[in-house]
């Protein structure tokens, strides 16, 4: 594995106007202001995800940096299968993970983090046929989502993120998470119901 | 309703069925109210979360969030090409593989003169020689006939 690019790119590049494809090549040939120019671009994107996950701005700054320093790193890794702010999405996803591991933020050993399994109050919920954001402003629906993941379990959380946000399938969301498919089918069973719940109050205290 | 039917109804609605089983879940929450309330449910909180992903600003400026990714890319620490970790003692083993080769030489040069002293001649003789260390090994031919010595040095 080679760690950081070392050729200079030779031909000249247009850095705000230029297409990230040509960014990225003119980093992997060792063109660190065409890897600023990334950064600089893509910077909100990987900031967000990293604080959809653990919730706390320094720990998200800290996180998504060290995400555009192994991406630095592994620059000749990306071949363009998929675009690269995806890609550097995952390395942002996989610190993220490897950081709540460490903390023991994603382990099943309090009663709230049982509940992601055997579901909480949700399991003798009935359902709820109401649109909780129905008529609401998508700037509203953004803000009662955040207000309503915020009040979600680590575990919980993840599980949403990783399969609506970034559209992985349940298998792929197990792989990451490191959990059978039966417990993330689990989890996101009550972490969506747990979100109705959420959502439902929020339209009571506040309707439209 | 049991949980795994529940969790048969989200499959559904996440496209993880396959064919047979989601045209059956799909008439089993045509005809039951419980489960289309289910089913319902669990459609609006997907739509919410898909319409309504929240969006966040890292909360510094550019310059100042690109100067620590510049100053940990130009640490020595993260600089270099991460490299496998060095095993333990691997200065020892630097050392010993020349002094391995150079032992075994002389030994090898000096099995002629000890042969002449304790063993009846011979018109040729093979021999093999162990090195000390467990990664290089070394074998010996010599054909006293031809006056010639032959030593392969195997390193693996």
């Amino acid at each position: 594995m080679s760690g950081r690019p070392s050729k200079p790119q030779r031909k000249r590049i247009e850095y705000p106007s230029a297409a990230d494809e040509d960014l990225v090549r003119a980093a992997q040939g060792g063109d660190m202001v065409a890897f600023e120019e990334l950064v600089g671009r893509h910077r909100d994107k990987i900031y967000a995800r990293a604080f959809s996950m653990m919730r706390n701005e320094d720990e998200a700054i800290d996180l998504s940096q060290e995400a555009w320093v192994k991406g630095w790193q592994r620059l000749q890794q990306f071949q363009g299968e998929a675009s690269f702010v995806t890609w550097m999405t995952r390395v942002v996803i996989n610190l993220c993970l490897d950081a709540l591991r460490k903390q023991k933020r994603l382990r099943t050993e309090s009663i709230e983090h049982m509940d992601s399994e055997s579901g909480g109050v949700e399991r003798q919920m009935p359902p709820l046929i109401i649109n909780p954001t129905e008529g609401l402003e998508r700037q509203e629906v953004r803000q009662r989502i955040d207000q309503a993941m915020s009040q979600l379990s680590y575990a919980h959380r993840t599980v949403l993120i990783l399969h609506e946000f970034e559209g992985l399938e349940y298998k792929e969301v197990a792989k990451r998470m490191g959990c059978s498919i039966g417990t993330i089918m689990s989890r996101l069973f009550y972490a969506r119901r747990r979100l109705a719940a959420l959502l439902m109050d929020l339209k009571q205290e506040r309707p439209t | 309703m049991n949980h795994e039917a529940a969790l048969r109804i989200q499959a559904w609605i996440d496209g993880e069925l396959p064919s047979p089983a989601a045209r059956e879940v799909a008439a089993w929450v045509e005809r039951d109210p419980d489960a289309a309330a289910l089913a319902t449910e669990l459609r609006h909180a997907r739509s919410a979360l898909r319409e309504g992903e929240p969006e966040y600003s890292a909360p510094v400026s550019r310059e100042f969030y690109w100067s620590a990714i510049e100053r940990r890319i130009a640490s020595p620490r993260t600089a270099q090409p991460q490299a496998p970790a060095a095993p333990p003692f691997a200065w020892l083993v630097r050392w010993f593989v020349p002094a391995g080769i150079l032992a075994a030489l002389a030994l090898v040069l000096a099995l002629p003169g000890l042969r002449d002293q304790f063993a009846p001649p011979v018109t040729w003789a093979s021999e093999e020689v162990e090195s000390p260390l467990d990664d290089i090994s070394s074998v010996t031919f010599r054909s006293e006939s031809e006056g010639i010595t032959v030593v392969w040095v195997n390193a693996r």
